[in-house]
């Protein structure tokens, strides 16, 4: 047998969007405003999930701007409308259509005093990238001149926004609800090396397979799959918060091992797109789940590579060994071709 | 003690200092000098996000005494660029989306810039050595080594700079990789934590923590802390005024211990002062008189007849009980040709982001009593501080400062009650910010479980019946426990249509450390369970893993669960992307790893072995490994 071995494991998983067996809603406010800029107020964003970009986006779409033009005011329970908390996988959903439906509102109050200006129908109006114009004609401004017209003519294009999702709760005796208007599917799949002398693991690739809805921004939605990859791999292998009778035994990160660069798989990401029906973005979410298949791929993935399966998370090296060495029914071959090689090696003086 | 002179070249200037000798050079960096890009994240040397050049050496300057960089040239973060402009390694790190949460990323930005200078031809694995010291919590690493290598090549005129350059839009915004707003700031440590701002006439807060896990309070005395010089104030839970008790669902926790301890770290006093030092030794002075109570450490335990009370209201010692019921379980198991049962454990993980909790809070010119936190739930956050305040809502105001990573961790509100308190006592702002140590011990963790499984399938595959049963520790709070059981359940068998089951999730108190938020909420464990039963039954079936997932995946009108009907459903669509990415070999899962044909592909790294890559003459960029611009 060799020393190192190797296999690969795969796991699906399911999760929910935004707040669970509860309605969930979050509220903005939109401002086109003068130089053709915007401005987005909504109460909570940024917990480095990339979130301030991604309503950037929404809005400069919504508004026909363009993403660097718009300023958000944020997170201030004082001057900021209601947005609930930054979790469970809800900041895309909630308020990405929050701030959908604001920008709409503020741009229909534009679109008004523009139509009415050119004298067309309001619904031959398009903007896009700080311009706008009426279809099926040669009238186009700047965006800037737009919102100078529409000041010009009294009126300030605001707009205010709530987005609902409908969850219900859950019955007390059977559970039955419907927590949440939508769902995500993902799949992982891992490859790994295990030593059979040593009893480490390394996770040398994952295929990372996540429905997300429609993605707004790609490389966005793979930085949070390679994150929630890596942490599901640490919690697979190696973190584990301990305490003794109550009193903390891991209390700084000597003793609470995280993975560093040097445990990191290559990481293939497939975005799937199906769009969600029930919003006007038809995005969905990843922050949580792209974590939820990575650490039970990673055991399926041992299992492959050496028959050990294990069913306590971590998989330290102690774990594996002692897997290895002890009574695992049906493969003591194994261990006992490692123990040789081992010795072997040694008379080797390898 | 007598203070330090200190000169130093810092970012191409001479400074010149008086200094207290205690300082670590991060100290005088970011107290002395208000260069706030350097973080610190550890103070003991384990993260990197405190990395500077010392002589041009990449140094943790969390473990360099002040004194001993007297004379030396300091290079930071703030001086790699001039101000509005971006090395091309910032550039890179912007372009990719290397940086998220962006706390540990001037630390890593240093370790890259020290990695190229060193080498500027160093292959990937030796930038990941060279990285190995700089933990990041976010981003998984993958867009900072892609954005490393592009650096690279644009420093070496491998590649052209317009390689640094955002990737075009076509003809909408959404759908682009339009790059992060908020990454200049992040990537030149630009960006201000709670931890890097300063106020006028601001205190320093330390809190007193429980020595033991569970204890009744006899006494405290504060009194000898209070008068010493410097203190502003001391509070206990005898200064709440109104009803003292936060939780994302059950408000059972008090703003500091009362009446009793209930975890090893919990906030049992606090003292605002003039300065860090005095705060910490006036800690010293507080007397508490403990009496030591029995405690519970291990969830079994506290279900047992006669085990302790940790919370009166709750003599069973559960914090929430979750069941879901669906069809007949035991008609299902009695139609299974096949029935597994085995049992699955998961470990407290803690979410280690790179940002210790802190804070500011002040009374404004409206009487608004105000904190300033990284807090993930400002709305809730409020709604319970004006109870505990006694204010109306609109006296009580929260602002999210930037978030250093949160992952579910900065959900309850542990501190912000006691910096309230401290500026409404003393009508001055007041700043806590924890050690790394405090961190771990006082933040919730991912709960650990324990499932018992029992799943019944036919030869065909199908999945008749499942039983499933957690047991979760909850710790010493309810925190978001009773949340946490009920995506556990909800979510528990997997996404896969199943007719009959009996789901229970239940999680109790103990003496533990508490549980609470962490991404995923529950998700990860219970289907951890699910997906180690779905192989092991594929293997007991002869069944390739992906093949058992199709037969019993959910589908466009399944039955979830909770007997939601489903109206869309993608996992089919999800399962041919990830097989086919992957370059599946097909077969059921028999311990086949020496007999696969899809292993060892050009998607995967290659294994590593410490040390062996720093002049590996393999390890260069050659011109097939370029990156792509």
């Amino acid at each position: 047998m060799n020393r190192k071995m190797r296999g690969r494991g795969m796991a699906s998983s399911w999760y929910g969007i935004a707040r669970t067996a509860t309605i969930d809603r979050a509220g903005a406010w939109a401002e086109l405003d003068d130089g053709g800029t915007a401005k987005i107020v909504t109460g909570v964003t940024e917990i480095g999930e990339g979130i301030l970009t991604v309503l950037a986006q929404v809005a400069a779409e919504e508004l026909g701007v363009r993403p660097e033009d718009v300023t958000i005011g944020d997170n201030d329970t004082s001057r900021s409308p209601e947005a609930a908390h930054a979790g469970a996988t809800r900041q895309t959903y909630m308020i990405g259509n929050s701030v959908a439906l604001a920008s709409r509102d503020a741009r229909a109050k534009l679109f008004a005093e523009i139509a009415d200006h050119w004298d067309v129908p309001v619904d031959s109006l398009r903007a896009f990238n700080g311009e706008l114009w009426a279809q099926d004609t040669n009238l186009c401004m700047s965006m800037d001149e737009a919102v100078k017209t529409c000041k010009g003519r009294g009126v300030v294009p605001v707009g205010s926004a709530s987005f609902t999702a409908h969850g219900t709760g859950l019955d007390p005796v059977d559970g039955s609800g419907s927590p949440w208007q939508a769902y995500v599917f993902g799949t992982q799949i891992a490859e790994v090396e295990v030593d059979t002398w040593t009893g480490e693991v390394q996770v040398l690739g994952i295929w990372a397979a996540h429905d997300v809805g429609r993605a707004i921004n790609p490389r966005g939605v793979e930085g949070q799959i390679e994150g929630g990859v890596v942490q599901g791999l640490g919690q697979a292998l190696m973190e584990d918060y301990q305490t003794e009778k109550g009193y903390t035994t891991t209390h700084g990160f000597a003793k609470y091992i995280l993975p560093t660069s040097l445990d990191i798989p290559q990481i293939n990401c497939t975005i799937v797109e199906d769009p969600d029906p029930l919003s006007p973005l038809q995005a969905k979410g990843i922050g949580e789940p792209a974590l939820v298949p990575t650490a039970p791929a990673i055991m399926n993935a041992i299992y492959d590579a050496i028959g050990v399966r294990i069913k306590s998370l971590p998989a330290t090296p102690e774990k594996i060994l002692d897997a290895l060495r002890n009574h695992v029914p049906g493969r003591e071959l194994i261990a006992q071709s490692a123990r040789q090689d081992r010795a072997e090696a040694h008379r080797k003086g390898l | 003690m007598p203070k330090l002179d200190l000169t130093m070249d810092v970012n191409g200037r001479k400074v010149t200092k008086q200094t207290d000798p205690h300082k670590r050079l991060l100290d005088f960096l970011r107290e002395d000098l208000n260069l706030t890009g350097t973080k610190e994240g550890c103070g003991a040397g384990e993260c990197g996000t405190c990395s500077v050049f010392v002589d041009g050496k990449l140094v943790k300057s969390c473990l360099m005494p002040a004194a001993k960089a007297d004379g030396a040239k300091i290079e930071t973060i703030e001086g790699l660029a001039r101000p509005g402009s971006l090395t091309p390694v910032q550039q890179a790190f912007h372009k990719t989306g290397a940086s998220q949460c962006g706390y540990c990323i001037p630390g890593m930005v240093m370790a890259a810039t020290s990695a190229l200078r060193e080498n500027p031809d160093a292959g990937i694995e030796e930038i990941k050595e060279r990285l190995g010291g700089n933990i990041c919590r976010c981003t998984g690493y993958t867009k900072i080594f892609e954005a490393v290598e592009i650096a690279r090549d644009v420093i070496a005129g491998r590649l052209p700079e317009t390689a640094l350059d955002e990737d075009a839009t076509g003809d909408s915004f959404i759908g682009a990789n339009v790059r992060r707003l908020d990454a200049p700031s992040k990537v030149s440590g630009r960006l201000k934590y709670a931890s890097d701002m300063k106020m006028v006439d601001m205190l320093q807060m330390q809190a007193l923590r429980a020595p033991m896990p569970h204890a009744r309070i006899v006494s405290i005395d504060t009194s000898e802390a209070e008068a010493m010089d410097g203190v502003a104030c001391v509070i206990t839970a005898e200064d709440v005024p109104g009803e003292d008790g936060f939780g994302v669902f059950v408000h059972d926790q008090p703003v500091m211990a009362r009446g009793k301890v209930r975890h090893f770290g919990e906030a049992v006093a606090a003292v605002a002062a003039e300065d860090l030092v005095t705060a910490r030794r006036a800690l010293a002075k507080i007397k508490v008189e403990y009496e030591e109570l029995p405690g519970i450490y291990a969830p079994e335990d506290a279900l047992k007849p006669g085990a302790p009370v940790i919370h009166d209201y709750a003599p069973d010692n559960v914090v929430k009980h979750i069941p879901i019921r669906k069809g007949n379980p035991e008609k299902g198991f009695a139609e299974a040709d096949l029935i597994l049962e085995d049992e699955f454990r998961t470990q407290q993980v803690e979410h280690a982001y790179l940002e210790p909790e802190a804070g500011i809070a002040y009374v404004d010119h409206d009487d608004v009593v105000t904190v300033l936190s990284p807090s993930q739930n400002i709305t809730h956050h409020r709604h319970m501080l004006a109870h505990i305040l006694d204010l109306p809502i609109n006296k009580v105001r929260f602002i999210m400062s930037p978030v250093g990573g949160g992952f579910g961790g900065k959900e309850d509100m542990i501190y912000q009650g006691m910096l309230a308190l401290a500026a409404m006592k003393t009508h001055r702002p007041v700043q806590l910010n924890f050690t790394r140590e405090e961190s771990l011990v006082a933040s919730a963790k991912r709960h650990p479980s324990r499932v018992k499984y029992k799943m019944g399938l036919k030869w065909s595959g199908e999945i008749t019946a499942i039983e499933f049963d957690m047991l979760s520790d909850g710790g010493a709070y309810g925190m978001s426990s009773e949340g946490v059981m009920r995506k556990a359940a909800i979510l528990s068998c997997g996404p896969y249509e199943v007719h009959n089951l009996k789901v229970d999730t239940k999680v109790v108190y103990t003496n533990n450390t508490p549980s609470g938020a962490f991404r995923t909420f529950g998700g990860m464990q219970a289907q951890f369970a699910t997906e180690s039963m779905m192989d092991m039954a594929a293997e007991a079936l002869d069944m390739d893993p992906f093949e058992l997932r199709r037969i019993n995946m959910m589908r466009i009108g399944s039955r979830t669960h909770t007997q939601q009907e489903l109206t869309t459903a993608s996992l089919d669509r999800v399962l041919d992307a990830a097989e086919k990415a992957s370059r599946w070999d097909k077969g059921a899962p028999k311990v086949r790893g020496a007999q696969r044909h899809d292993l060892g592909g050009p998607d995967t790294r290659k294994p590593c072995t410490l040390g062996a890559r720093i002049g590996d003459p393999t390890d260069t960029p050659t011109k097939d490994e370029r990156v792509a611009s």
